[in-house]
Parts: structure tokens; sequence; C-alpha cells
């Protein structure tokens, strides 16, 4: 297996590395290295094929902690890579060289925190405004040193003779009212992208980090508001792993077919947005019609209809009602039916597929460094789910069948939604059949998490949702990071958007099927 | 009312000297000639009688009157026509709320339009910016005169009708980039030249398929190309028709070649620093160019006028209208194509297949 030789390589390079158990953290290998290795460390994880999932910094106060996440998908056995640094002296060298898309999370660490990446090509503002003052994940208020702060406001767009920078968002059409990026064309050329996030920013990670579990439970859905689902139970259940809950069979069940549900609206969403993207408005209506049914379907059972907050530590909050499995099975035979008529309006029509066929070609290889997931690598030949790898809620009882494509393209991307939307009709049909008897929630459950870390994956519409939650003992988590799957999806745009048309680049941003409140965060 | 106009008159007028300017040089201008027009005749008449000029003048005044009346009464029903389509298309019902079935909306619309402020972004190219919107408009009345609506339903009737519209039709990318440009906005700039580009590419297949037509009915005037189709020269020149409605929808900017506007990539192009009652005129003549080139279609192709029991017009409205229709089934249908492969399509086949078109007919009218 991979991680067996990647645990030789990394003990020879000087990896404190130890085996943990899964069930209980979430991660199964945790190692310490120095500072000054971890660049080959992160070159041996790029040898055997790892990608990238996450990288985070935790404040210890007297010590600022980086915590590196490897994984890899045929053996997805989470690699958990710890450097400590003393906050006098905040120097890391980059791994930016090896994984691309770790550039992008040092660059977050380092408005956050105030770790320096040595090597970084560019760590100016990300998400923060300019005016901000002081770190402001760090526990206490440390602020910005004046040579920092240069880093920070970086260069100024400059142009050349012949091209110029144009300004895409946040009130352009196709980023959709939060996303800005700098263009800098050559006529219709694209040459360099400068995205500048922080539209949606609302400092979520902060919040939890002063609110109890359970006063930040809510604030799970609005992260993204188009499959909140899968961040409720990606937090619910890093709760639950950490806390050993067992949660009933029935519970799990009703999970599966709700975060289900969510996905098909999610997908929906995304396919009416996409095609307003790229000039055909009709298919909007269409899909948002079909969401329409879901969301009502949800409604009848959570109570709300965008930002759900049904689940609970060892269960959901109520159980079925009446008449549910039967709304749910006459949605799946409407569904079926509107699924022709999406293939006769979009998948066969000439001008789509020539907007679409060969544009925005994301290799494996592009998406393993800057840690693409979800259906974004499904289209690109890698069957990479964590539904599979990792199951949790009613996927342990039956997995998806998974939608693989390899066209790595625009239209592919879109093939390998409507075949997930297939997908995960078929698993409700079947999922609907075996709800168990029984109660709908756990007994006991603990108030207060035990001290420790653990990280906990769940596969939201967009790829893996991650979250990583230091517990302290208190009733507060002590850090808590969210791992975005639009984040990474996104900043490989930043490297496949060069020298593309500004047509393909709008066809190729909407693809990738973003949320920028869950980038954000 | 009179607090209304007065804001009008302030935000319309005091705002731009340039428009007084304009404005005041055309009323001028129109007023001499609309005298002296008014002294000849009177004069003519005063000794002939209600001569052949003074049957023509009536008739000239009396034209574009209805070419006027035509213009904004077709723009007002386009745009609620357009809207209750691609309503039914997307299972709403359109607008419904101002009139019966919504039919004064776009009335409502319009005045809304009249009544807001008229916003001059400061570093714009004042010239250009202000002339654009006027200018679009000159071609779309200028090809109405010559368009038979019935037989004798023609503001005049003149022996080059086709080089003439086809050369005024070529005037309309002009005040797109002048638009695009004096806008100082990079956005509009793109979408200007994609203009240019665009209406250059899809100007040529236009008039080759037109060509065809010219040679079989052996006339430039529109009004014997119509009495010439005995068979509507659709049978005879399908691949005329394609190319030329093709070429139409590109010309006049809409899904599935609207990209000078291209609302995901550019915004809204050319037009995203016009405001007011300028955005309305460049809205309005893109309407009037919707109607104009199905009009053309159908004098060249569908037979005009031409068709049993009903009277002319009847007919002329019902193909042209069914034309419109088509252009809308278009546009609620079909994404939008990318510049290089709407360029192809002009370059590679639509002009090739048209010369070929044009060859064939050469050849078979020669034998």
């Amino acid at each position: 297996m991979v991680a067996e030789r990647v645990v030789k390589d990394l003990q020879a390079l000087g990896v404190d590395l130890e085996e943990v158990p899964y069930e209980r953290r979430g991660y199964c290998f945790d190692g310490r290295v120095q500072r000054e290795g971890i660049l080959g460390v992160a070159e041996a994880f790029d040898q055997h094929g790892y990608f990238i999932e996450d990288v985070l910094c935790v404040d210890f106060v007297n010590e600022l902690e980086l915590v590196y996440h490897f994984n890899h998908w045929e053996d997805p056995r989470r690699f958990s890579i710890r450097v400590r640094v003393k906050p006098s002296d905040p120097e890391v060298p980059s791994i930016s060289s090896v994984y691309p898309g770790a550039g992008w999370h040092e660059r977050e660490i380092h408005e956050f925190f105030g770790v320096r990446f040595k090597g970084h090509p560019n760590l100016a503002f990300l998400f923060l405004h300019p005016e901000i003052e002081a770190y402001p994940l760090r526990k206490g208020h440390v602020p910005i040193p004046e040579e920092d702060r240069k880093v920070l406001e970086g260069r100024q767009p400059e142009g050349e003779e012949e091209s110029f920078w144009i300004n895409m968002g946040p009130q352009h059409p196709s980023t959709h009212g939060v996303l800005r990026l700098l263009l800098k064309m050559r006529g219709e050329f694209i040459e360099e992208i400068e995205p500048i996030l922080g539209y949606m920013h609302r400092m979520q990670e902060k919040m939890a980090e002063v609110r109890t579990y359970i006063q930040y439970y809510p604030n799970t859905a609005r992260l993204d508001y188009v499959g909140p689902l899968a961040f409720s139970m990606c937090f619910v259940g890093a709760l639950e792993r950490c806390c050993g809950v067992e949660v009933p069979e029935r519970a799990q069940m009703i999970r599966l077919i709700t975060l289900e549900l969510n996905r098909i609206a999610s997908h929906l969403l995304w396919l009416g947005t996409y095609l307003l993207d790229l000039g055909a408005a009709t298919p909007y209506f269409f899909a948002f019609d079909d969401r329409e049914a879901i969301l009502d379907i949800l409604e009848g059972l959570t109570g709300s209809r965008l930002t759900y907050c049904y689940y609970r530590i060892g269960g959901v909050y109520e159980d079925l009602n009446d008449g549910f499995l039967q709304k749910v099975e006459e949605f799946i035979g409407r569904m079926r039916k509107r699924l022709k008529d999406y293939d006769e309006l979009v998948t066969g029509n000439a001008i789509f597929i020539g907007r679409t066929r060969g544009v925005g070609v994301l290799p494996k290889e592009m998406a393993r460094r800057f840690g693409v997931t979800g259906p974004n690598l499904r289209a690109s030949g890698v069957g990479y789910d964590v539904r599979i790898s990792e199951p949790y809620a009613g996927y342990r009882i039956f997995g998806p069948e998974i939608a693989v494509r390899g066209g790595c393209d625009c239209y592919d991307r879109y093939l390998v939604r409507l075949d997930e939307i297939r997908r995960s009709l078929d698993l409700l049909e079947k999922a609907i059949r075996r709800v168990p008897e029984g109660p709908s929630r756990a007994e006991r459950i603990p108030k207060k998490p035990p001290e420790g870390d653990v990280y906990f994956a769940t596969e939201s519409p967009r790829g893996e949702v991650g979250i990583y939650i230091v517990s302290d003992g208190s009733d507060r988590p002590y850090r808590l990071k969210w791992r975005s799957p639009s984040f990474s999806n996104f900043v490989s745009f930043t490297e496949l958007g060069r020298g593309m048309l500004i047509a393909d680049a709008v066809a190729t941003l909407g693809s990738l099927d973003l949320v920028v409140p869950e980038m954000d965060r | 009312m009179r607090e209304w106009f007065r804001r009008i008159y302030r935000e319309y007028f005091r705002s731009d000297p340039i428009q007084i300017g304009l404005v005041g040089i055309l009323v001028v201008l129109g007023l001499i000639l609309g005298l002296s027009i008014l002294y000849l005749v009177g004069k003519r008449l005063f000794e002939l009688g209600l001569s052949y000029w003074g049957r023509d003048f009536i008739r000239l005044v009396l034209g574009m009157g209805g070419v006027l009346s035509v213009v904004f009464g077709n723009a007002l029903l386009l745009v609620w026509v357009e809207r209750k389509v691609a309503g039914h298309m997307q299972f709403r019902i359109g607008p419904k709320e101002v009139g019966p079935y919504g039919l004064l909306q776009s009335v409502a619309d319009a005045i809304k339009l009249m009544g807001k402020e008229l916003i001059t972004p400061r570093y714009v190219d004042r010239p250009l910016y202000l002339l654009a919107p006027v200018l679009i408009f000159l071609p779309a009345l200028v090809t109405m005169v010559v368009i038979p609506f019935d037989q004798h339903l023609q503001v005049r009737d003149i022996s080059v009708a086709v080089v003439l519209i086809l050369a005024f039709g070529s005037l309309t990318p002009l005040s797109v980039f002048m638009a695009g440009w004096g806008s100082v906005n990079k956005y509009s700039l793109l979408g200007g030249m994609r203009s240019i580009s665009q209406e250059i590419a899809y100007e040529i297949p236009m008039v080759l398929s037109v060509i065809p037509v010219v040679m079989l009915a052996g006339s430039l005037s529109l009004r014997e190309i119509v009495e010439a189709q005995r068979i509507p020269y659709i049978l005879l020149q399908p691949v005329a028709f394609l190319v030329y409605f093709i070429s139409a929808v590109a010309e006049t900017n809409r899904t599935p070649f609207d990209l000078p506007e291209a609302e995901s990539e550019l915004v809204a192009g050319y037009h995203v620093e016009y405001s007011g009652m300028r955005f309305a005129l460049f809205f309005l003549a893109e309407y009037t160019n919707l109607f104009i080139v199905c009009a053309l279609a159908t004098t060249f192709f569908l037979g005009g006028y031409r068709g049993p029991w009903f009277p002319g017009w009847v007919w002329f409205f019902a193909k042209t209208y069914l034309l419109i229709f088509v252009m809308m089934w278009f546009r609620w249908t079909f994404p939008r194509v990318r510049f290089d492969q709407l360029l192809n399509f002009s370059w590679k086949f639509l002009i090739p297949l048209a010369m070929i078109n044009l060859l064939v007919t050469a050849g078979v009218v020669k034998l």
C-alpha cells in the first residue's frame, strides 16, 4: 500500500510518526517534523501521489502549530503533519513550489496568524480588508508589524503596453455578486488572474471560538447555502466522532436521504446558473422548478428551506413525518422524467458542446497539486468520493455508485453532475425502502468533547468538506477550521484560466461550481 | 405633470450642453428644411392645383409619420411579445399586471425610462458618447422608407433600394463602436470591438445571399422583387434564405450571437454606461432592426405582401412576425457561441456556402 511506503520515506526524513486510531481522530498517521524538514516531507508526499487536503494553523499561545493534511485517492488514509514554531520567529519554508494549492492556504494563514512563509511568491491580503490592525485568529491582540504590512499590501497591478487590467466582479453577472477577480488582459485573452476574496467573509472560525458548540451549530448551514446539510453533517459528525456517540440506524438513514436530496438541489441550482453564464436563460427556470420541489419536501421535514438546522449530535431533530417518504418517491419519478428534458434541451446542443468541450481542461496531476475534489475531480477521471472512502451517515450501510468521466473539461463536469443526480435518485430509491424502525436520536450525549483534536470529512455537492476541531475540554472549540471544497477548487482556476479567452474563463469558472460564502467562510 | 416635465427638462437638457446644442441644431435645420419645402410645395400647389409634386409631398409626410408609428408601435409590441414568449417557454406567465394580459407593460416601461436620470460618466468622450444612441437609430429609419408593406403601401419605391438598405445597414456597427469607444469603459470597448468584427463578418454572407434574389428578379427595387415572386424565392433559394436568416440573427446581435452585449461576459457590452432614455434608444434600435431584417427576409424570400384571401399588409405582417417569433425561439433556447466560433462559422462556412449558391444560381439564370 502507498501509505506504508510513504511512512518509510517519512521516517527516513526524520519525521516523528505515530499511528492513531482513525475512529477517534479522523486521521491515521500523526507526524511531527522540524520546520526545515517540511519541504522535504511535501516532496515525499508528492512523489507518492498524495494530494494536499488542507493547511491550517493553531495558536497555542506559546507556540504556533501548522498542520498539513495529506491524503491519497486510492489509499485514503489521512496524514496529519505538524510543524511547531515560536511566535517570536514565525517563519516556515513554503511548500507552494511543490503544491501550488497549499500556497493559497499559506497565504490565508499568513494574514490570519502572521506566519511568514519563506519562498512564497505572493503573500498579499486575500480575505481581509487592508485596514485590519491585528492578526485576527491569534489568541490575544497581536498587531501586524510594519514589515509584514508591506508584504500584505503586496504589489499594485500595473499595466504594460498592449495589456490592461480589468475588474471582473464583485458586481459582474457571472461572478454572482461576491467574487472579485483582477484579470490582466491582452485583447480578449487573460494573462494573469489575481483573485480578491473576502466579500462574504464573516470570520466563521473566530465566531466558533467564542460560542459553545451548540450555539455555533446553526452557523454551519450558513457557510454553503446551496448544500448546507453536508456542512451540518460535518460538524455534527466530528463531535460524534470525538465523543464516541453511537447514532441509531434510523437517524443515519434519514441523514442519507436528506443529504442526497440536498445534493440534487445543489446540482440543479448549479445547472441553471451555469447555463445562464453560457447565455441560455431557459434551463435556469427548469432547474429552479425542480429545485423548488425538493425545497418543499425538505421544508416539510426540517421547517426551513435554505439554511437547515436539522441534525443534532447523536441523531436528527425530529423523526420523519407522515408522507415524507411518499413525497420523496413522487419526486424521484418526476425528476427522472425531467432529466430527459435536460438531455434534450442541453446535453446534445451543438453550441453548448462547442462552448464546453475541450475548454478548461483540468488534468489529474493539476487537480492533485491543488487539492481539487468532488465532481470536478471525478470529471478528471478520479473516482475519489468521501462517501465511499470514509463512509459516514447511511453510506456505511450502502454507498453510492460513483460517476466518473475522463474528459477533464467543462462538458464532462456537466455530465458528471447530471450522472450524480441520476445516481442520487437511485440511492434515494433504495434508501426510502430501507428506513429501519427505531429511535431517531441517541439517548446519552456528553456535554463537552474530550481534550484533543479531530478531523471529519463529508462529501458536499462541491467536494470534500473537512472540519478540524481542537478541543481543550471546555464547551467551546479552541480552534475550528473548515476545509472548504470551493476554495481548493477555485484556486486551481488561477492556473487553469491563464491564456484563456474571457468567454472560456466564464465557462470554466461556472463549471467549477463555486459557492463563495463557503470559500470566504 | 408639470413638475414631471420640468424635472425631465432639467435632467435631460440642463445636464448636457452638447446635447442641447445638438438638438438645437437639428431642430433649426429641420425647421429650415420643412419651411422651405412647404414654401416650394405651396408655390407649386398654388400654380398647378394638386399636381404630381403635391401628391408626392403628402405621401412623404404621411409615410414618415407612418414609419415612425410603425417603429415605436413595433418596439412596444415586440418588448411585450418577447417577454410573453420567454415567459411561456420558461413555465412563467410573463407580464400580466399592467393592462389586459400585461399589454401596457412596455408603455409603462417606456415612461419609466423617460423619467429616469441620464447619467453621463465624467471621463466619457462626450461627442461620441452622446451621438451614438441618436446615430444608431438613423439606418433603421431610412431602411423603413423603402419596405413595401403592401402593393401601394410604401413610402418610396427607389430603384436601387437593395443597395440603399445594405449601405445603411452597415452604419449600425459604426454607432455601436462609437458607443463602445466613447464610454471609456473596458467592457464597452471589448463589446464595441466585438461588434465591428462580427458585423463585418456577417455583412458579407448577407450580401452574398441577397444577390441571387436580385438576379432572379432582375431588379434592385423591392417592390419589383416582390412582384417577380410568383413562387416565393424560399423554394427556389432555400440555401440563400438560410444564410440570410443566420446572418440576420448575427446582424441584430441576438442570442446565440449576442456577443457585443454578452451579459455574462461583458456585463452589457457597449451600452454598459448608458442609462435612461439613451439606453432606451439602443433598445428601440435593437427591436427596430429585428423588425427590419425580418421584413426584408419576408420581402426577399417569402413573397412579401403576396398571398391569397387576405389583404397584402396582413400577409406581410404575419410573415414578418412569424420570422421574429422564430428568432425569439432561438434566443430562449440556445446558449451563446464563443467569439472565435462565431467568426469561423461565418468565414469558413457561411461565406463559401453563399458563394457556391451564388455561382450555381448565376449558372442557372444564364442558361
